[in-house]
């Protein structure tokens, strides 16, 4: 009679949970660095809260400094991951990458008022953008865009209030412009009910914010001439 | 979309002012952009809930044969089981160009319909050799299901599965079979339910035969009995590393598989009691248990 357990196949099943312990232990080392990197970025991006539009200067090179380290370390997770199942270990990464890719997301909004799209986005990263089923590699996701996406707006509705406060009150006009925009680009969707829906539900607060700023301002002139005409028409 | 309001007499009831004029999408440099990733996430909870669905049938229809097999292995039995794989190859065909490459880990959870497939596969495994099952034995029973749902109705399975543009992608595979692969979570986790399932089949068949289950075939002087299998199943699961990845369900099943042990070896050391006091009193009466070893 065989034995009730082939003999081999402990050794083979142990050896595989094996490796799917190192791999994983390799990959939390590779996330810590990433996760530094994006921390120190976002630390100095908050400093934009404090800081005029005229001393953006010498900030902003800094923070792309930070952001460029990031970009290298997530070269390596792109290297190191893409030989295992790409949605195996995406959930170890997926929150890190998300909060880099909202780093660089603000960046190039506040240095150039443009919104990077995903396939830019994914070239400044180096890696690729969408991938059909047949190659299981590292990649950025729809979802991780969308989502880097709300939490710059987040930060933006801050920075909308904080701006006034330093006199910019022509900033705080424009990013009321940028979320009312990417807002009405939300209903686009069809959400599901997940995170990302959560998320994105959480907008209307960000916009009602920004809208309360410019009101705030138009009922005391405060607007400046290029933003004001269509201000003034309301009143 | 949304329901109605009705009046006192039950029929629906006009809606108060004006109707709400249809949700005006404000069109903006942003919105092509928006469109295209909507356009993504759409494929992607389509392809997810036909998988679901598909998932939630194949687990119905695995836990229908577990619950058959547990009562011994006629040929009858063998029919109604048959026809029941032969319904979870379908389904296993609609779905399998989904879940090819990069999309068989993405929808992993929503694929805990495997689990299941492999504990009725590994159970019905055991029954019929006595054995445990190994991954590689697996592999071509579940390409053999694939390719049974794909051969009668090609052209259903392919519309069925197909929408306009979003199966594009997968279309290439539509030659080959594609193949619905087992990760080894599937395997083990399906492992640890059968354990579950032998100490329910060991309780029954001792109930009912009086005797312990297994054996009886090779004419060895000691024939092995479940009650062994039981212990060497627990000892295989207690000696594996824990995996990293989900630890929490590793450590239930874990426990789970200890009792089911040790329930058997309860039952294992009644009959021993039971068995020693039997001669001296009334053996005959226990014929059933003649019937299950001839088989």
């Amino acid at each position: 009679m065989p034995p009730m357990i082939d003999p081999s196949l402990f050794d083979q099943i142990k050896s595989k949970i094996e490796e799917d312990t190192t791999v994983r232990k390799e990959l939390e080392q590779i996330v810590d660095e990433l996760h530094q990197h994006v921390s120190f970025t976002q630390g100095l991006l908050s400093k934009i809260h404090s800081t005029p539009r005229s001393k953006y200067a010498t900030l902003l090179p800094q923070v792309e400094e930070g952001i460029k380290s990031q970009v290298a370390t997530v070269g390596k997770l792109s290297a190191f991951a893409s030989q295992y199942p790409y949605y195996k270990y995406n959930h170890k990464w997926t929150r890190p990458l998300q909060d880099s890719l909202s780093t660089c997301l603000l960046f190039t909004w506040l240095s150039t008022h443009t919104l990077l799209t995903p396939l830019q986005l994914a070239t400044y990263y180096s890696v690729p953008l969408n991938l059909t089923a047949q190659d299981d590699a590292f990649h950025i996701t729809t979802e991780e865009y969308l989502l880097a996406l709300v939490s710059i707006i987040d930060d933006l509705s801050r920075l909308a209030m904080n701006s006034v406060t330093l006199g910019d009150t022509a900033l705080a006009v424009e990013i009321s412009a940028f979320i009312r925009d990417l807002h009405a680009g939300f209903q686009v969707l069809n959400l599901k009910n997940d995170i990302l829906r959560k998320r994105v539900d959480s907008i209307k607060y960000a916009v009602k914010k920004v809208e309360d700023v410019v009101y705030d301002l138009s009922l005391r002139g405060l607007i400046p001439a290029a933003g004001a005409e269509n201000e003034k028409k309301g009143e | 979309m949304s329901g109605f309001k009705r009046d006192w007499n039950g029929n629906a009831k006009k809606r108060d002012g004006p109707k709400p004029p249809a949700k005006k999408v404000v069109q903006n440099q942003f919105t092509p952009m928006f469109e295209t990733l909507r356009d993504e996430l759409d494929q992607h909870h389509d392809r997810r809930e036909r998988i679901i669905k598909a998932s939630r049938d194949i687990t119905a229809l695995s836990k229908k044969i577990i619950r058959k097999i547990d009562e011994e292995l006629p040929k009858n039995i063998q029919a109604e089981i048959d026809t029941r794989l032969a319904d979870i190859s379908k389904h296993l065909a609609t779905i399998a160009p989904e879940i090819q490459g990069i999309n068989r880990y993405r929808y992993a959870r929503s694929l805990m319909c495997l689990e299941e497939l492999v504990e009725a596969l590994t159970f019905l495994h055991y029954l019929k050799t006595q054995t445990l099952i190994t991954p590689e034995q697996l592999t071509p029973i579940m390409e053999d299901l694939v390719r049974k749902g794909i051969t009668p109705s090609e052209d259903v399975a392919m519309t069925d599965a197909s929408e306009p543009a979003a199966a594009t992608p997968e279309q290439p595979q539509e030659n080959e079979t594609p193949k619905v692969s087992l990760t080894q979570d599937d395997y083990l986790y399906g492992v640890f339910d059968l354990t579950g399932e032998m100490m329910r089949f060991a309780t029954t068949s001792t109930a009912l035969t009086g005797t312990m289950a297994g054996g009886g075939v090779g004419g060895d002087e000691q024939p092995r009995t479940i009650v062994e299998d039981m212990h060497e199943l627990g000892s295989f699961f207690e000696m594996l590393p824990v995996g990293q990845g989900n630890r929490f369900q590793w450590e239930k099943k874990l426990e789970v598989t200890r009792q089911s042990v040790q329930k058997v070896e309860r039952l294992g050391y009644d009959r021993t009691i039971r068995g020693s006091e039997r001669p001296k009193g009334w053996i005959p009466d226990l014929s059933g248990g003649d019937q299950a070893e001839e088989e």
